[in-house]
């Protein structure tokens, strides 16, 4: 199951995002937070203390390739579980943590 | 950035839940096309509303079915009123009614996460409905069905 959570900056989207997160990990399911959110602090709102950061998912485990069409396509350039290892932080009830971006919006695509 | 995302939600097997960003220029194919549900957290005041207004129907349009309200700091009945005909007038299921809770802002002053600071805080309840609702509905019936 996949979930997206939206809202304006200050409406309590990150705080809902995180709750709603450590509760489904409650249940007892795995669950994996992704902080899409370009000023991060999914990590906070998990309980991870202050001053915890992750280190930001590179660009470089996504690849543009073109298929046969000539359609561009992204493909990611290490397993899931190899990024979540590499760059993922565990939070309390057994949740992991990605922080998805840091980018300046200039450059973003 | 934002494939970047969306290519790992794609790939885990888990259940995912993805902050999103604030702004809804960013609600692109790539970060949402895997997605199962979109949660669109409502606070009580016009401007909040209007963005859900144009997040909603960005968002049916790049085909996801499944999109829920959540409204956030309900201070009283008329804020609750107001959320819910804003609801009822674009189609939204209202799926959490969290009213304003002072937890939050005192969790987040001491550094904790609110479900840490006080497990019975109303907005820990109130999401609590909402887990069951989405495991319930979506996980069940949802794209990711057998798959988590």
């Amino acid at each position: 199951m996949k979930i997206a959570i939206s809202g304006k900056g200050g409406s309590g989207k990150t705080t809902i995002s995180a709750t709603l997160t450590r509760l489904i990990a409650r249940r007892g399911l795995s669950v994996l937070a992704i902080d899409g959110d370009p000023n991060p602090n999914l990590i906070q709102a998990l309980g991870l203390g202050p001053g915890v950061e992750a280190e930001a998912v590179p660009r470089s485990v996504v690849e543009r390739r073109e298929d046969e069409a000539g359609k561009t396509r992204h493909v990611l350039t290490s397993s899931v579980s190899e990024i979540v290892g590499r760059y993922g932080l565990k939070a309390p009830d057994g949740v992991t943590v990605l922080v998805g971006t840091k980018v300046d919006h200039a450059g973003a695509g | 950035m934002r494939s970047i995302v969306g290519e790992i939600v794609n790939s885990s097997d888990g259940v995912t839940v993805m902050d999103m960003e604030a702004s809804i220029e960013h609600l692109s194919r790539g970060t949402l096309r895997y997605v199962d549900a979109l949660l669109v957290v409502l606070e009580p005041y016009y401007r909040s509303m209007e963005t859900a207004g144009r997040t909603v129907p960005l968002a049916r349009g790049l085909g996801i079915e499944r999109i829920y309200g959540v409204a956030n700091k309900l201070r009283s009945p008329e804020d609750a009123e107001a959320v819910e005909a804003y609801c009822r007038n674009h189609d939204l299921e209202l799926i959490a009614r969290i009213p304003f809770d002072e937890n939050v802002v005192e969790a987040d002053r001491v550094g904790r996460a609110v479900i840490d600071y006080d497990a019975a805080s109303p907005i820990v309840e109130e999401l609590s409905r909402a887990a069951d609702f989405l495991l319930r509905e979506v996980r069940v019936g949802g794209n990711g069905a057998g798959r988590n």
